[in-house]
């Protein structure tokens, strides 16, 4: 019990959720070194790079179109914020990186907005940031999407993926159209 | 534009640190420069299939440095596009021995603006106890400012003017260090005013490497047209002690 009333005060950490997709992610499995559903704790100030080559990212993707170096995230603090920001930054020089409708060349950069579609070549990545209170770390984590994410009635990431395979059968999603306001997505 | 050329020879032997010797960073190669150091005059060529490389002229001020405080700052220093780092710690590509510097201190960090064909310069603090004083703004810990073309950053006693000469290669940049027995950041006179003053640098001593006692230690500029002298150049205010990073 000493412990527990002696300890350090625990603070929240900010996360980044990456929902992935990519057509041929079953078949190619270029997703396979990705550990999905798993919380990985970086220091904040860290630039993590996401791409090919292994010896400088920190996310590979097994699939000889992505760029050795892709794409790369940092976190920052803004001047009048008291929590963390995420700037993304397109690292390759054959492929443009699409945050939501911007399109960003090689080595050009912005923040990531709060909730965000990220795309390059098929590659799509829904990523959403929840605020914490700590400087010192923050946290990535992936969910795995068997269905396109640039859809209208598809943003909801399937946290859970079927024994049997086939998301189909398993499918708590709604089709009908979904009505969202401006601002959401 | 100033384009720059280097040459693949072997290092000049560096004065001994106290400190082990550490593989040299992947992103970074240290280079020679092409003429003496004490000639201020860089000779510059191009082959025709490189692109001019974007120059970082960096100069170096610290009060009271040590015997190793500038032990590991080569002459130039060319480096990828990643964040170059600047600290105490052996994975820093600017290393300087200061107490109060932080293993990774701040970090340059080479971007391009939307629409820009020239690298542009983001400066990163990087110590969690300490800050950065950059052309009159504090940063604290993950805070960042774009650089101008000329710029003035303090840090643990250190200060440091860089100046960017734009280049259109963007796979590299190169940075040429200078270090300055003057001050670079100097107090003005009526402290209680806080406008701008601007006073005209004077002309280097040519050939002798040093500066001119009690003026700003500035860059050495050749490609810059002098028919009167050097740029002028605003100095700004310096911050009051409590506010020095």
């Amino acid at each position: 019990m000493s412990n527990f009333e002696d300890a350090d005060t625990e603070e929240t950490v900010t996360c980044l959720q990456m929902t992935v997709y990519h057509p041929g992610h079953q078949q190619n499995g270029i997703f396979q070194s990705i550990r999905f559903f798993n919380r990985e704790k970086l220091p904040s100030n860290e630039v993590v790079k996401f791409g090919r080559n292994s010896n400088t990212c920190h996310y590979t993707f097994k699939d000889k179109q992505v760029s050795r170096v892709q794409f790369s995230l940092q976190l920052f603090k803004k001047f009048d914020s008291s929590v963390l920001s995420f700037e993304i930054k397109n690292m390759s020089k054959k492929t443009k990186l699409i945050v939501d409708n911007k399109e960003l060349g090689y080595l050009n950069k912005m923040d990531l907005p709060h909730k965000c579609l990220v795309r390059f070549g098929d590659y799509q990545f829904l990523m959403e940031k929840e605020d914490g209170e700590s400087l010192q770390f923050f946290e990535i984590e992936f969910s795995l999407s068997t269905r396109p994410l640039l859809q209208e009635n598809n943003w909801l990431p399937q946290k859970h993926i079927p024994e049997c395979g086939s998301y189909s059968s398993c499918s708590t999603q709604n089709n009908s159209p979904i009505e969202m306001g401006e601002n959401e997505w | 534009m100033s384009v720059l050329t280097y040459h693949f020879s072997e290092p000049q032997p560096q004065l001994p640190s106290p400190d082990p010797p550490q593989p040299r960073p992947t992103s970074s190669r240290e280079l020679t420069a092409a003429v003496p150091e004490s000639d201020v005059t860089m000779e510059i060529r191009l082959s025709a299939m490189e692109r001019p490389l974007t120059v970082l002229r960096v100069s170096l001020h610290h009060p009271t440095p040590g015997p190793a405080t500038f032990a590991n700052v080569p002459p130039q220093l060319e480096h990828d596009t990643s964040p170059l780092l600047v600290g105490r710690g052996p994975d820093a590509h600017l290393r300087l021995q200061l107490p109060r510097l932080s293993r990774q201190h701040l970090s340059l960090e080479p971007y391009l603006e939307k629409g820009g064909a020239r690298l542009a310069f983001n400066l990163k603090a990087l110590s969690r106890k300490g800050c950065v004083w950059v052309n009159g703004l504090t940063l604290r810990f993950l805070e960042q400012v774009p650089l101008s073309t000329v710029n003035r950053v303090a840090f643990s006693g250190m200060q440091m003017v860089v100046h960017i000469e734009g280049g259109t290669s963007l796979e590299a940049f190169v940075c040429c260090f200078h270090l300055s027995p003057s001050p670079l950041i100097y107090r003005l006179q009526a402290e209680e005013s806080d406008e701008w003053e601007i006073i005209p640098q004077e002309q280097p001593l040519s050939g002798s490497g040093q500066q001119t006692p009690g003026h700003l230690g500035f860059l050495d500029s050749p490609s810059q047209p002098s028919p009167g002298g050097a740029p002028e150049i605003q100095l700004q205010r310096e911050p009051p002690d409590s506010a020095l990073c």
